[in-house]
């Protein structure tokens, strides 16, 4: 029983990180029709952009949280307004390539930039944790898991209640509808894309908490987004946020497993993305659009 | 004010869809467009609102050109579109898809006018928080003229409003674009239903291939042979 609460509250803590990462890419995709693979390179300059603040500064990466959002939002406004607008309407592989292409001119520099040195960020509370009812939870990935949820839950209210979150909703109906009563269409998918950009950044920023730096580092979170958003619905806040939590938690369970294939040991973290993509086929065969999906019109 | 358009062409790539159009709307003026499938009536309404590039000639609204402007700017100048088959956000509520129609207006009278428009058509006040695409054919068009009407335009284009929807139904809009005729908003009809736009309208054009055939008072339309033959069927 302890050892399931552990599991649990570990899986959870982990999810919800996982969420705000899928959440920017889930909204990309599901607004603009957008696989976007710059998403892990706007995790790893959010969380430079921490890392730099925290070496020069002494800031602490929790206060970098918002200034990466903003910064990694205005640079991704301008990369959708510059770049991307010109293929948006253009068939996927389009897309994809460019923001592929994207990726490695934003990885490169940060190679530049920062070298390929592994980096990390010390706070006072890096190690520090606490015991509930037996369950350990360290202070720093509770933090990030309570900064994820309450930016996800800000995100929901801003595209429910604002107007241009409401345009952006009418935008990914129908987008010759949308211009006949005035929207600017190229605006609205750089705030989108913007948004997908701050998120990551935002998300990037948290994850110096936790996780060592390197130029990469964003490229398995960006795979696990995509898992995460197919696993809980593409497109929607609700799919990120419940794909997220399930992915952490599917994946913290399956380091208790031990296995032996072919006469390869695997066992614990070996194993966490294995079990996660073995559940994600599951779902895609038993229930394709996601979890929580609505299925399309 | 008056609405112009002036030996407008335009078209897809390569394909000419509408050759030298012209045409008149006047100030308070109801206008039918007639003519049959791909004659190219929506690509013209699509040319007004800026939607379609246009190739060539001009569209004016009172003193300004607003040929090459782009859709925003022409919803702002009060030509304001309704389009071929509602076209709703689904899933957005009825209340969402009425303030989506004011999204460029920045004036504190929206509330007031979403009141207005509902006094215009109380059955989206019952449907009012349902989604927009879960709503019967008839209530989705009203959905679509109200959320044109929520632009406040001063000139309303309605295409193929009567598409799909009961006799019934077609009276019950067209005495609400009456009432909306009544405040002063002129309004071009698009219709294959040529019978119903010529006795609705003031005055009317044939759009035959891309072209303008044929135009004058929409009652003489309605006698005239060769539109009988082609329209009306007799």
């Amino acid at each position: 029983m302890q050892l399931f609460l552990q599991n649990l509250v570990n899986g959870i803590l982990s999810g919800g990180i996982l969420a705000l990462v899928a959440l920017g890419f889930s909204l990309v995709y599901g607004i603009m029709n957008i696989i976007n693979l710059a998403h892990g390179a706007y995790i790893m300059l959010g969380a430079y952009l921490a890392w730099q603040l925290f070496t020069s500064f002494h800031v602490d990466p929790m206060l970098s949280v918002p200034l990466a959002f903003v910064v990694l939002f205005a640079f991704g406004y301008v990369v959708q307004r510059t770049v991307i607008n010109r293929v948006v309407r253009a068939p996927v592989l389009a897309t994809f390539l460019l923001t592929f292409a994207l990726s490695l001119v934003f990885v490169t520099i940060a190679l530049f930039i920062w070298t390929g040195d592994t980096r990390g960020v010390q706070t006072s509370y890096a190690g520090a944790n606490f015991t509930l009812a037996g369950v350990t939870v360290p202070w720093a990935k509770l933090l990030t898991l309570v900064v994820a949820l309450v930016i996800t839950g800000l995100l929901y209210l801003w595209l429910h209640r604002s107007k241009t979150g409401r345009a952006i909703r009418a935008t990914s109906m129908d987008v010759g509808a949308a211009q006949m009563v005035g929207v600017r269409v190229a605006h609205v998918y750089g705030i989108t894309y913007g948004l997908g950009a701050g998120l990551a950044g935002a998300a990037g920023a948290l994850l110096t908490l936790s996780y060592p730096l390197t130029p990469t580092m964003g490229d398995p979170f960006l795979i696990k987004g995509f898992v995460v958003c197919v696993l809980g619905g593409l497109g929607s806040v609700e799919g990120a946020l419940v794909g997220g939590l399930v992915y952490g938690i599917i994946s913290s369970f399956a380091t208790q497993f031990d296995v032996t294939i072919l006469g390869q040991h695997l066992s614990g973290t070996g194993l966490q993305d294995v079990v996660a993509l073995i559940v994600l086929l599951l779902v895609l065969i038993v229930r394709p659009r996601g979890l929580v999906g609505r299925a399309t019109a | 004010m008056s609405f112009a358009v002036t030996n407008l062409s335009a078209g897809y790539g390569d394909t000419r869809i509408l050759w030298d159009v012209s045409l008149e709307v006047g100030d308070g003026e109801i206008v039918a467009l007639i003519g049959s499938n791909g004659a190219g009536k929506s690509t013209l309404l699509g040319a007004i609102s800026g939607l379609v590039d246009l190739w060539s000639g001009s569209v004016r609204f009172g003193e300004r050109e607003l040929a090459g402007l782009p859709p925003d700017q022409i919803v702002s100048a009060g030509v304001v579109q309704v389009p071929q088959g509602r076209r709703l956000f689904g899933s957005l509520t009825v209340r969402e898809n009425l303030l989506m129609g004011a999204y460029l207006r920045t004036d504190s009278e929206v509330e007031a006018d979403l009141e207005h428009v509902l006094g215009l058509l109380p059955r989206l006040r019952e449907r009012y928080g349902y989604l927009a695409g879960r709503l019967s054919g008839g209530e989705q068009q009203m959905v679509a003229i109200a959320r044109g009407l929520m632009a406040r335009p001063k000139i309303l284009l309605i295409d193929e409003m009567s598409l799909g929807l009961a006799p019934l139904l077609v009276d019950q809009l067209l005495e609400i674009m009456q009432q909306i005729h009544a405040t002063g908003v002129a309004i071009c009809m698009v219709e294959q239903d040529v019978q119903t736009a010529l006795e609705f309208a003031q005055r009317a054009y044939v759009l035959e291939t891309g072209r303008i055939t044929l135009s004058g008072p929409a009652h003489a339309l309605l006698d005239d042979p060769s539109v009988k033959k082609a329209y009306l069927g007799v």
